[in-house]
């Protein structure tokens, strides 16, 4: 019997120990990987009259843990009532960020932080399964006339590489990741 | 006519005994349910993070909450009908009425802070109070089922009830452990995560003891049955696989590592019922100490990820860091866990005492 328990126990310790670890450590991670289309109704309108931004987005790599879709506004320095969120279909309710919040950068994932120098709304959807699309529609109204800047982006995580962002080149904002970025002309 | 009236006395005495023995079963069934809801609820808000206090998770805990209470009620009404043998009752019945105080508090405690502070961590003051109220009534619930089949011997198929016993007082005391060392309970209201350092000595020496305390203790109360460890072990494996690996899906697959634990479970259970002997329990709580980090996986990784890597680690990031942890945890932690699953033994001669009563 003591033969049979010895042998047991170093077959058990070889394949937790070495066997399976090694195996599982071979695989690769999981890569998702965003895409985002983003339609903006108007590029001018007259103070006092709204636009919608309106995000299609989709996991079109692998499995994630969530899938980010941030829409930020450097002119404003707070939301207030100038924007509003008509509809979204994310797990996870938007998040107001404002001035001066302190957030993730650098697509670190948390890791790194900066302060917010503009105020975003951020939509989450926790875990992201290839193939699935993600909408978000807001009605913007602004209280000034002159340029009105609208920055969006989408991140997956894990983010593992380059394709786990979206877009992956262009403008970046104050978190240091690239964005798509409209000017929409707002006439007195 | 006074042998009729003591044959009264002792049929009666008998059949409250089984109603309090009833009411321990449905606290440690209600117990084994709130812990299962427990392990259910952590990997839901790791994958999740879920907005409300009404979800499933929460639904399964609190409806183990409402059987927990009314098997502690049924255990009273068996407790004041029992003739003699109350002295043999009053432990386990005292652990189930402060357990279930404590639960019964926990819930309107956890709904008025999660309404004032939003989600809490793992570790907080209603969390904190959920989980002693586990532990005191689970404890209450196996003092009752094992005093009831000490004094009560019966059917042998009834000796499994230890099992139902024994896993929610392992489920509970993993709970406390995990609050203690997980880094799951900072908020935006509150900083409640624990020092790396100490989360990893309190894994380090608590998870060892407990799987070495819970698998010798249950195997010297059943009087060394056969099977009792690798079911108490079987079903915990099964419990957590089912709640904290199977629901994320990138780590399904690990399944086939976390599989192999039952091993040390089967091996310990032979040899333990086959030599009966001081010294193969000793050797059995080594060997149960020293796997603490693999039957842990892999919420583990989280408490000596924070002290060795300090990576951010997303849900399907798990088992990469797990295993690239392993070699420098097992290198740093397999002596500690060997000496405490030894310590464990120890604790376990002295438990099961307490709890049969014997001197």
């Amino acid at each position: 019997m003591i033969g049979v328990i010895v042998i047991s126990l170093g077959v058990y310790f070889v394949m937790t120990v070495y066997v399976l670890p090694e195996k599982f450590l071979a695989k690769e991670q999981f890569t998702p990987s965003p895409i985002l289309e983003v339609k903006i109704s108007n590029t001018e309108i007259n103070l006092g009259e709204s636009f919608r931004v309106s995000t299609v987005s989709e996991n079109i790599g692998e499995y994630g843990d969530i899938h980010i879709v941030s829409i930020a506004f450097p002119t404003l320095s707070e939301i207030d009532e100038i924007v509003r969120i008509v509809s979204y279909d994310f797990s996870n309710s938007p998040i107001y960020i404002a001035a001066g919040d302190r957030i993730g950068a650098n697509y670190s994932g948390g890791l790194e932080s900066v302060i917010a120098e503009y105020p975003a709304i951020e939509a989450m959807n926790r875990p992201t399964h290839p193939g699935t699309k993600y909408v978000m529609d807001l009605q913007i109204t602004p209280k000034i006339p002159g340029p009105f800047v609208v920055y969006v982006k989408s991140i997956d995580i894990p983010h593992t590489s380059s394709q786990s962002h979206y877009p992956k080149e262009g403008k970046m904002d104050h978190q240091g990741e690239y964005v798509f970025d409209y000017t929409i002309k707002v006439n007195p | 006519m006074e042998i009729k009236q003591k044959q009264i006395g002792n049929l009666l005495t008998f059949n409250s005994q089984r109603i309090f023995l009833a009411g321990s079963v449905l606290a440690s069934f209600g117990i084994l349910l709130v812990t299962v809801g427990g392990s259910w609820d952590i990997t839901n808000h790791l994958l999740n993070k879920p907005e409300t206090f009404f979800s499933p998770p929460h639904a399964l805990m609190y409806s183990g909450v409402a059987i927990a209470l009314i098997g502690v009620v049924t255990s009273f009404f068996g407790y004041r009908k029992m003739q003699d043998a109350k002295f043999v009752f009053r432990l386990p019945l005292q652990l189930t009425f402060f357990g279930i105080f404590l639960l019964v508090g926990a819930g309107p405690f956890d709904f008025v802070w999660h309404s004032n502070f939003g989600l809490d961590g793992l570790l907080s003051p209603p969390h904190l109070t959920l989980i002693s109220g586990m532990l005191f009534c689970s404890l209450g619930g196996m003092f009752g089922i094992t005093r009831f089949l000490k004094f009560n011997p019966s059917r042998k198929i009834l000796n499994y009830l230890l099992v139902l016993g024994i896993l929610p007082v392992w489920l509970a005391g993993s709970g406390i452990i995990s609050s203690l060392s997980l880094p799951f309970s900072n908020t935006e209201y509150f900083e409640f995560n624990p020092d790396p350092s100490f989360a990893f000595v309190v894994a380090t020496l608590a998870y060892p003891f407990l799987i070495s305390l819970i698998c010798i203790t249950s195997t010297i109360l059943s009087g060394f049955r056969p099977g009792i460890i690798s079911i108490v072990g079987g079903l915990f494996l099964l419990i957590y696989g089912l709640t904290a690996i199977v629901p994320n899906f990138a780590m399904i697959e690990s399944v086939e590592f976390y599989s192999m634990n039952i091993i040390p479970f089967l091996i310990t259970d032979l040899m333990v019922s086959s030599k009966k002997t001081k010294f193969s329990l000793f050797v059995s709580g080594g060997i149960l100490g020293s796997v603490f980090y693999m039957v842990y996986y892999p919420y583990v990784m989280y408490t000596y990820n924070e002290l060795l890597l300090g990576k951010l680690v997303s849900p399907s990031m798990i088992y990469h860091t797990y295993f690239e942890l392993m070699p420098q945890v097992i290198q740093l932690t397999i002596i500690p866990s060997i000496i405490m699953g030894l310590i464990a033994v120890v604790i376990s001669f002295r438990l099961s005492s307490t709890i049969m009563i014997e001197d």
